[in-house]
């Protein structure tokens, strides 16, 4: 329902489906109005000279019925509400409720709106390609894994969550034996992937790992690879767009 | 039911057996362009119209099972329908390029049944067992 919002001298904003036909020439007169897009019609607060002041003084020294006389450049008086609603108006709005009608008026018109609601598991909200989700280790290309066990990780990582044992391989290269991470410790603040100097723990954009006890929580280097090995192609393309800002 | 002229219409486009599995599933009448289908039969979809979508329900999945779950989307499709990549895996270039061979299968979170993960040590023991040895007399 895209449909303009003319105003009723009563204060009423009704949402007359004027543009429903959309080969009407009318539609192309009244101007296109996506709810994504507008601003709300709803009170916007006043902005003081200066929002400091609290006018206090003014307020607790005013003579009753004293109103600053204006005049305009000829002399003459000038009355300050002659523009403004008569005291018959006021009375009108104040004896039909049309503030209420109004305000109900708003409450009938969002229930026929659709909604903003993200119907989750189905349609999913964005995120960045540095969201830091569940943790991963990767490999390189040739299947070789990166954590060469430095242990920066560990030594950065606020919670303490991470813990590390190496051993040095059959080739002699060093690995880690222990890779653990504790993620019902984690913070998730990313600082083991920045303080990485081969890429290898990452967090990947997973968020939906959520578990019902808290054993599955203690994530050992096994089940960390295994997340990398899954998910290598999405790490791979984040990081590939995000290496100009690194 | 969201507005019943939008409903009448992606009902009729979409085909009264397809909005039937909607009503199903999603809840809701929705029409837009067949993205793709993943490896688990998930199939994708995308209307770009902000008249007929709101801007941030453009992208959803159907999911092939009937105990469907946020973590059934595959990595590739996660980062589609998640908005972090602008184009499908199925087009996406740097996605293809980047995929290894070695590339694991996707499982999806399988807590609460008997594949839940069970964390274990993969470190070796760090204290031996005293094993007694016993010098056999008058050797």
């Amino acid at each position: 329902m895209r449909v303009p919002r003319t105003w009723l001298p009563t204060g009423v904003a009704p949402r007359i489906p004027l543009n429903l036909v959309a080969s009407s020439p009318r539609a192309a007169l009244v101007a296109r109005r996506l709810l994504s897009s507008t601003a709300p019609a709803r009170a916007e607060p006043i902005h003081h000279h200066d929002p400091l002041m609290s006018d206090l003084e003014a307020k607790v020294h005013r003579k009753k019925h004293e109103h600053p006389h204006l005049f305009d450049a000829k002399g003459n008086e000038i009355d300050p509400y002659k523009g403004g609603p008569s005291a018959i108006d006021k009375a009108v709005h104040l004896f039909f409720f049309t503030e209420i009608i109004r305000g109900m008026w708003v409450v009938l018109e969002q229930f026929f709106r659709e909604p903003y609601t993200i119907m989750y598991p189905f349609e999913k909200g964005p995120l960045s390609p540095r969201f830091r989700g569940e943790h991963a280790l990767r490999r390189y290309p040739s299947g070789e894994e990166r954590c060469i066990a430095c242990k920066l990780c560990e030594a950065i990582c606020p919670a303490q969550a991470i813990t590390i044992e190496s051993e040095a391989r059959m080739d002699g290269s060093r690995r880690t034996t222990k890779y653990d991470i504790d993620m019902t410790k984690c913070i998730y603040c990313g600082f083991c992937q920045e303080a990485c100097p081969v890429d290898a723990i990452v967090e990947t954009q997973n968020q939906e790992f959520a578990t019902e006890t808290r054993e599955e929580l203690l994530y050992n280097k096994e089940k960390l690879l295994a997340n990398g090995d899954r998910a290598e192609a999405e790490i791979a393309a984040n990081l590939y767009a995000d290496h100009v800002y690194r | 039911m969201v507005s019943l002229v939008r409903t009448l219409r992606n009902m009729r486009r979409a085909g009264l057996k397809e909005w039937w599995r909607q009503m199903q599933y999603i809840g809701d009448a929705k029409y837009g362009r067949f993205v793709g289908k993943d490896q688990f039969g998930n199939r994708y979809f995308e209307n770009l119209n902000p008249e007929e979508e709101i801007p941030g329900r453009h992208r959803w999945v159907d999911y092939a099972q009937h105990e469907f779950h946020a973590s059934q989307v595959p990595p590739e499709w996660h980062s589609w329908i998640h908005h972090i990549r602008q184009s499908p895996p199925t087009e996406d270039a740097v996605v293809k390029s980047l995929t290894p061979p070695w590339q694991a299968p996707w499982v999806e979170n399988l807590t609460g049944t008997r594949g839940a993960f069970k964390t274990y040590n993969t470190a070796g023991p760090k204290i031996q067992p005293w094993e007694p040895k016993v010098t056999a007399r008058g050797a």
